[in-house]
């Protein structure tokens, strides 16, 4: 007799589905990914033979049992995330998995970014990637040293203003990327105001809102989860890579510019990775050179965004007015005073 | 006329079916990824300009992602889509579909 498949969908607070999950996933090499708000699961005599998730408009750990594959399962999995998705008005979609499973999510709708040897692939289902490099032509600048920066600047600090004006005056331009995603303390739009106001005193700039090419939960889920040590190595280069194969070209980038990590491991090694990968030499992309820019220090402290958040929970204010220029000061007293930090 | 005003979506992704996703638009735009495209990817197009023609549908985003289905299936699953982003004051006269 043929055994029914039963499929079915629950979210992250079940934590005993969760659990069976976690170790289906490990029974195929995969890791669970702890930001999943919706699972949908396959169910043969009581075993899970299918499973997928999806995290905002990410669909990740997408996995069929081995004597399973090729009935088609992936196709019903596929449906019932997409439906997950479209249901909460997320239609434009990315997808993570390996890249031997390319031409099944092909066959999605889905189509590639960009993949890391044979560990990890960012597909999506738009051709978002395109018009965004089609818009960063437009703002292409000549000259023999186009640098980039990319911050989060949570918030902008002396530290990054003194990267900033480093890095223009060793450029002919200077293209600096915001990190877009609302996911850390400072709001994007708060974000990049006061970084166009402590670089206002630079001629050879251009300040770029992020998008989800460029450091975001698509191209680098775990950034966001730093703070707890979790960042995935992969994560990290293929975001790297995204960023030389496609962003970079597109404005004709040859330098990206760094301040040194001294603290921040996590930060610290992904200064590392980012020598290794856009420095190299690859057939299909020009290398970039990275130079890290030795950060500023305040009484023997280097200056961090971390530390102006502890002063601020800390109330020390007259410490801060000394590694904040005077216009991110005036947005944070104004902040303090509405009681943000209440 | 009847205004598409959000998204609507319906079908699956297995082998004969179709699954179909709409969202609001200036005009009538259809992206089709399609198994048999080679073959029948005209005759789709049209039937997915007849299914809208009759619904009085003049702007519409249609995303298609066909397996192979049947006339039938795709004609029910692109009303159902439709349907399902319309106001509820704006369903349509079914005698005429």
């Amino acid at each position: 007799m043929k055994s029914e498949i039963q499929f079915s969908q629950f979210d992250s607070t079940n934590i005993r589905r969760v659990r069976k999950i976690k170790e289906f996933l490990d029974s195929v090499e995969l890791e669970l990914s702890e930001d999943i708000e919706i699972y949908v699961s396959a169910k043969e005599d009581e075993q899970i033979i299918a499973c997928g998730g999806l995290s905002g408009k990410i669909l990740k750990c997408i996995a069929v049992a081995p004597h399973k594959r090729g009935e088609g399962l992936i196709l019903t999995v596929m449906t019932y995330l997409l439906n997950a998705a479209y249901n909460r008005d997320r239609k434009e979609l990315f997808l993570f998995s390996k890249p031997k499973y390319l031409s099944f999510f092909e066959e999605c709708g889905f189509h590639l970014i960009q993949r890391y040897e044979n560990e990890i692939m960012l597909m999506e289902n738009t051709h978002n990637l395109q018009e965004y490099k089609d818009n960063l032509i437009k703002l292409k600048k000549d000259g023999g040293v186009i640098g980039s920066i990319v911050m989060n600047a949570n918030p902008f600090t002396l530290g990054h203003q003194h990267l900033v004006t480093e890095a223009a005056k060793r450029s002919s331009w200077l293209h600096l990327f915001v990190v877009k995603e609302d996911a850390s303390e400072f709001k994007f739009k708060d974000r990049i105001d006061l970084i166009k106001k402590g670089v206002a005193h630079l001629k050879n700039i251009t300040v770029h809102e992020g998008s989800d090419y460029i450091i975001s939960k698509a191209t680098f889920p775990t950034y966001f989860i730093k703070d707890k040590g979790k960042v995935n190595d992969l994560h990290a280069k293929l975001d790297l890579y995204i960023y030389k194969n496609h962003l970079a070209p597109a404005l004709g980038i040859t330098h990206r510019f760094v301040g040194t990590e001294p603290y921040c491991k996590v930060t610290n090694n992904y200064n590392q990775n980012m020598k290794k990968i856009l420095e190299k030499e690859e057939a299909g992309s020009k290398p970039i050179k990275v130079v890290e820019i030795p950060r500023i220090e305040f009484a023997q402290k280097a200056i961090s965004a971390s530390r102006v958040r502890a002063l601020l929970k800390e109330e020390k204010y007259e410490e801060l007015a000394n590694i904040v220029p005077p216009t991110t000061m005036e947005f944070l007293m104004k902040e303090v005073v509405n009681g943000r930090y209440n | 006329m009847a205004d598409i005003t959000s998204c609507g979506h319906a079908g699956t992704l297995e082998s004969s079916d179709v699954l179909i996703h709409i969202e609001p638009s200036q005009d009538i735009e259809i992206n089709l990824i399609s198994s048999v495209e080679e073959l029948y990817g005209d005759d789709i197009k049209a039937l997915v300009l007849e299914v809208l023609e009759k619904m009085n549908i003049k702007a519409v985003k249609v995303d298609i992602n066909d397996k192979g289905a049947l006339d039938y299936v795709i004609k029910a699953r692109l009303q159902t889509a439709i349907l399902r982003a319309l106001e509820d004051g704006d369903k349509p006269d079914w005698s005429l579909l």
